[in-house]
């Protein structure tokens, strides 16, 4: 697409957003007299930034499909989301992503369109759609809400710069346990290029992605239940008292991956993860600070590849990240991960040993705006050297109010 | 054998038929008029503390099971839960407590509220909600308005238990009624006196006992205060010789002793909420903690 009419894409799609707007302003003014209980909002989130190496180094470096990957200015995403009650039986939501790519041409993405029952007797709730597999933490978390700039590597690695999230359904049931304890199994489909690590071996975004992976998953034929991705999640939530809480989870998602196509061979992924979330927050807390919270996860990747013979790839990583709201409004950030693989070539791109640690400022003036500034010390074995990386991240949130969670 | 299950099951129904009616309140002072009025009938608990701001809880998964056992949700509405409360209420699947429900009580439909407004609100205005002021709680006059809401919906899901809450009612609204008066009167010297509050969360103690509140350390609601907003505001307290600053005890403090060093302006840190001082448990200790607090800086 030439500059102008990816520029005219764009502009078209901004004015549909300003009318989104003035819907919104209508909408919430209607919300007051309980008429048309939809909210609306949408979220941009632009970075800029530079390093010690040029934009083909950084762009392998910078493995999320939302990450900034170039020196300059990047549209991280455009949010548009939509949400309320259908009806007494399910609540909705919608997100709508935009972003520029490299060429400066608009991608439009469905990153969640699904439905959640209200009704179901016994602690049973079931969502259906296009969602986020309930897998760690992080996965799940818009890049809006996320502590850093960037995804962390083992998750761009191990479940895609996109997330995992696919169409399907998704079951969980809130236990009787004397804590809170809930677990999710999902079913959901395992082409897509959002399937990363299954029948889509690419990334996410156009530019991102390599041929040979589209082929392979347009190729893979789907005979049954085999063929799917399979997810299952246990979360539980403690308060050790008023002021420290934490949620502590345990997933695993299994399913196949394209390696096999054409071969006798049925070739599959299985990954496993532990999550831990800790959260200290003053007894005398304004606005939410000060606080104190540090957010761990670890994965693990059994990968079935075929060479001479069936080859299983293991990979792992892990990711701890603190964060010290230190005032109202402020937050400094540290985080440290590794990432490593047993794939025999040392310098592949996504199976590299590999450390990285970061360090952030964030200040929100509101709760609907942002702008932090990071530091990435990036230790890659297939760069050969080590890279500092600078990110300047901006932020703002229009429409409804987005949510506290915890 | 055969006894014993007969005996089992006897005990299971006549608990499920005296078990108390199991209140989740997003908020410790609605927390506590609903134990006024169910004493030993309810089971309450409240979400969040008294000594946090709750505009901005977080809906912890502790909550989520809370909301999912519960009976009757009690809410302040007026967008004072607006962060966290449509979130966890998606998570706690529980129909019974949803809006429109009996088990959902939203306790500002029964208030005249105030800083309503029909004009636009934009977001530049900080944190300004039109449907209006949603801290009522700290009018005691309102406090009668609440109680009766809550007893009017606890006879609804609890029919036979019903004259038990119409007395605890009434108690509660004769000692009420007795408690405001005398509180008027330890506010006396109080009333009419110019004041500074940190926050727009003071507008309905102010109406109750008179103080003519003349400006905000908060440059607009919910944001942090800058030095030219306090310089403004140094001008004003000392023109319009402004004695006293009410704030509550979660907001920082060195913005209140920067203004008491440049003007001479009393801050006096009143608890805004049950709970917000470990000796604070009931409404009344409330309104008497925050009498006590006023009457020590005026002597």
């Amino acid at each position: 697409m030439k500059l102008k009419q990816s520029l005219t894409l764009f502009l078209s799609i901004g004015i549909g957003i300003n009318s989104a707007m003035c819907f919104a302003q209508s909408a919430s003014m209607d919300l007051q007299k309980n008429k048309n209980p939809m909210d609306i909002g949408i979220s941009a989130l632009f970075a800029t930034g530079g390093a010690s190496k040029g934009n083909s180094t950084i762009a392998n470096l910078q493995g999320g499909g939302h990450d900034p990957s170039k020196i300059g200015f990047t549209l991280q995403n455009l949010e548009l989301t939509l949400g309320g009650a259908v009806d007494p039986f399910f609540d909705a939501q919608s997100n709508i992503i935009m972003l520029l790519n490299d060429e400066g041409e608009a991608i439009l993405e469905i990153e969640e369109a699904y439905l959640l029952t209200k009704q179901l007797p016994s602690g049973l709730q079931i969502k259906a759609g296009q969602f986020y597999t309930e897998f760690g933490r992080q996965n799940k978390m818009h890049p809006h809400t996320w502590a850093f700039v960037d995804q962390p590597i083992v998750l761009s690695r191990l479940l895609g710069g996109d997330g995992l999230r696919s169409q399907g359904a998704q079951v969980s049931w809130l236990s009787p346990l004397p804590w809170y304890a809930e677990i999710f199994f999902g079913f959901q489909n395992a082409k897509g290029a959002t399937g990363n690590s299954f029948l889509s071996a690419g990334h996410g975004h156009d530019d991102h992605a390599d041929e040979g992976a589209e082929e392979e998953t347009s190729e893979y034929p789907i005979n049954g239940l085999e063929d799917f991705l399979y997810s299952a999640r246990w979360l539980n939530g403690l308060d050790f008292n008023e002021n420290v809480s934490a949620n502590l989870g345990f997933s695993g998602v299994w399913g196949p991956n394209a390696n096999g196509t054409g071969t006798e061979n049925d070739l599959r992924t299985a990954i496993y993860g532990a999550d831990l979330y800790l959260k200290w927050q003053a007894e005398n807390s304004s606005r939410g600070y000060p606080f104190v919270a540090w957010h761990t996860e670890y994965l693990f990747r059994r990968y079935e590849e075929i060479e001479e013979d069936v080859f299983t790839r293991k990979d792992s990583g892990w990711f701890s990240q603190l964060s010290y709201g230190f005032k109202p409004g402020w937050i400094a950030g540290l985080r440290l991960e590794m990432a490593d693989s047993n794939e025999e070539d040392e310098h592949a791109i996504d199976a590299d040993e590999r450390f990285r640690t970061a360090l952030n400022l964030t200040w929100l003036p509101t709760e609907f705006s942002k702008i932090r500034l990071q530091y990435n010390y990036d230790d890659a074995h297939h760069v050969g050297e080590a890279v500092h990386l600078v990110w300047l991240q901006f932020e703002y949130n229009l429409g409804s109010h987005a949510a506290h969670v915890f | 054998m055969k006894k014993m299950f007969f005996l089992l099951v006897l005990t299971f129904f006549s608990s499920a038929t005296w078990a108390k009616v199991n209140v989740i309140t997003t908020t410790s002072d609605l927390a506590a008029l609903v134990a006024e009025i169910g004493v030993d009938k309810v089971s309450v608990t409240s979400l969040t503390k008294g000594t946090r701001d709750p505009h901005y809880a977080q809906a912890k998964p502790s909550m989520i099971r809370k909301v999912f056992r519960a009976d009757l949700l009690v809410v302040i509405g007026a967008e004072m839960e607006v962060g966290w409360l449509p979130a966890l209420m998606r998570s706690s699947r529980n129909s019974k407590v949803s809006p429109g429900k009996a088990g959902y009580l939203d306790v500002s439909e029964f208030i005249e509220l105030k800083g309503k407004t029909s004009a636009r609100v934009t977001r530049d205005m900080g944190d300004v909600h039109a449907a209006g002021n949603p801290h009522y709680w700290l009018d005691p006059a309102n406090g009668i308005l609440m109680a009766k809401a809550i007893t009017e919906r606890l006879i609804k899901l609890d029919a036979s238990n019903a004259p038990s809450y119409r007395e605890n009612f009434n108690t509660f609204k004769e000692k009420l009624e007795k408690k405001i008066i005398q509180w008027k009167s330890d506010l006396h010297g109080f009333s009419g006196q110019k004041i500074i509050a940190y926050h727009t969360s003071l507008l309905y103690l102010a109406n109750a006992f008179n103080f003519d509140v003349r400006g905000y350390v908060e440059p607009k609601p919910g944001l942090s205060p800058s030095a030219s907003h306090l310089n403004q505001l140094i001008e004003t307290i000392k023109s319009e010789n402004i004695r006293y600053l009410l704030m509550e005890p979660y907001y920082e403090t060195r913005s209140a002793q920067l203004l008491k060093r440049k003007s001479g302006v009393n801050y006096i840190v009143i608890p805004q909420s049950v709970g917000a001082k470990p000796n604070i448990k009931t409404y009344f200790d409330l309104f008497d903690g925050i009498v006590n607090a006023l009457k020590a800086v005026e002597k």
